[in-house]
């Protein structure tokens, strides 16, 4: 069901009383789709073992349904539709991309990558075009030949998720190997994470340099940063973001007394593809990724074995917790509540102001590598 | 690799047969004949020269290991030539010591 049925169904059930009608239908009738709240709703997906697609209510924090999905895990890699009603899920060993209706679970899509000999694999890399019609996926293939593997260049597969089960990609463009998150921007072009970041236009596969890491040129005083972008990216205040982590020697490289150890980090608007990379806290633990406040765009909250909450005005860590167990996702709902996934089968949640562990969902499998996305249902 | 030196007699093979031309294969061949090709410790110790940042407890880190080649000399490749080693296990926490350990076939 489109936003325009959902509206129609609205209206006609308040035509039919008017009662209704005379108290002010609009603000009365809660907006569903197939039972479950709509209307920019908010729900957490995540994918377990043996491959499990959970749904979960921000708001009850229950799960709502869960999708058997088909193959044996892949990555976890989820990805969302605009409208939030269709979750593409990496499966079959990172190869197969199926995609599931989350009020029902019913499979609209599917793709195969592996076609005619030629294995491919997808690194955790799914994005979706902003009206929904393209799915992305960056596939690393190779050819088995009677004598040998041959391998082939990386690229960006397009799909049209309008093509059902058993798509076929409809355009192919080359790209860098070992890109794994890749995320839309407004204008349509496709950030690709890797060794530095770029984007990638799906329309005529040019590519532009956003953030160079690997290929910064900052000389000899700076090592080449360690990034790491494999985990839910900031989508939820509009930002892709990925951390890395630097050493500035202050003298001769290799004299650790002199050196200073940094957290950096590359943070793109995808409204505006403004570029924000700066080194933002001393780096004293680790964290596999960092959520922004939507309330102050300096603070910045981490998690892996601690989650973390920095101040990036003043280059500190303000405060850290032990979490019961390593974590490696972090995400965050409208209401500024911390979710915290991947490795184990327990999603933590946590107060943003004072990190305290307000609440845990259960669930039935182990989460591994899997994304802990958000899901706005329209 | 050139701040590298071979040090037992498998590696000093791996330095004569790869040429600095065919890295970029081999390392995509990961994806296609597993990951076991990789080279990376793991495990042991972390960043800081400490424990601390080290998944915790291993069990959490299990899969997350597997199933990506991130620690392919201790966990099996998942990904690519074991995908069912932990098909009957949901949480690792939980049953652990029903996975079993992988050997090389027997040949025949």
């Amino acid at each position: 069901m489109n936003i325009s049925n959902i509206f129609k169904t609205a209206t006609l059930l308040c035509a039919a009383g008017a009662v209704t009608l005379m108290s002010g239908c609009a603000a009365n009738q809660a907006v569903s789709v197939n039972g479950m709240a709509a209307d920019g709703h908010e729900y957490l997906l995540t994918v377990t073992r043996p491959n499990q697609l959970h749904v979960i209510d921000t708001e009850t924090k229950q799960v709502v349904r869960s999708c058997d999905v088909p193959g044996t895990f892949g990555t976890g890699a989820v990805q969302p539709s605009p409208d939030g009603r269709i979750a593409y899920v990496l499966t079959n060993g990172a190869e197969d991309v199926y995609g599931f209706d989350i009020t029902n679970c019913d499979i609209t899509f599917s793709a195969k990558q592996s076609q005619n000999g030629v294995k491919v694999k997808t690194f955790i890399s799914l994005a979706i075009s902003n009206d929904g019609k393209e799915l992305y996926t960056v596939q690393n293939p190779t050819r088995k030949l009677n004598d040998r593997y041959e391998v082939l260049a990386p690229r960006l597969a397009v799909f049209n998720t309008a093509d059902g089960l058993d798509a076929k990609s409809v355009r192919n463009f080359p790209v860098d190997r070992r890109i794994t998150k890749i995320m839309t921007m407004k204008n349509g072009e496709v950030i690709l994470g890797g060794a530095d970041i770029k984007a990638i236009n799906p329309v005529n596969g040019e590519v532009r340099m956003l953030s160079a890491l690997q290929n910064w040129a900052r000389g000899a005083d700076w090592i080449p940063p360690d990034a790491f972008a494999m985990f839910t990216q900031g989508e939820h205040v509009g930002e892709y973001i990925m951390p890395y982590f630097t050493i500035k020697w202050n003298g001769d490289p290799g004299d650790m007394e002199q050196a200073e150890f940094w957290w950096g980090m590359s943070r793109i608007d995808i409204a505006t593809g403004e570029v924000d990379e700066r080194e933002t806290v001393p780096f004293e633990f680790i964290v596999f990724n960092w959520i922004t406040d939507p309330n102050d765009s300096n603070i910045l909250y981490g998690a892996f074995n601690q989650l973390s909450k920095h101040d990036l005005s003043q280059n500190k860590t303000v405060d850290v917790i032990d979490l019961d167990h390593t974590f490696y996702s972090i995400n965050m709902d409208r209401s500024r509540t911390i979710y915290i996934g991947g490795t184990s089968s327990d999603i933590s949640i946590h107060n943003p102001d004072t990190l305290e562990k307000i609440g845990s969902i259960q669930l039935t499998g182990d989460m591994s590598t899997s994304d802990l996305r958000i899901a706005r249902l329209l | 690799m050139k701040h590298l030196k071979s040090f037992n007699k498998k590696a000093k093979m791996l330095d004569q047969t790869t040429s600095p031309d065919e890295v970029e294969e081999v390392v995509a061949m990961q994806s296609v004949v597993g990951c076991t090709s990789t080279n990376d410790p793991g495990w042991e110790v972390d960043p800081f020269g400490g424990l601390g940042s080290l998944c915790q407890p291993m069990e959490s880190d299990l899969y997350g290991c597997a199933d990506a080649c991130w620690w392919p000399a201790q966990v099996p490749d998942t990904m690519s030539s074991q995908p069912n080693w932990s098909m009957d296990v949901s949480k690792a926490n939980e049953d652990w010591r029903k996975l079993e350990g992988i050997f090389p076939e027997e040949q025949k």
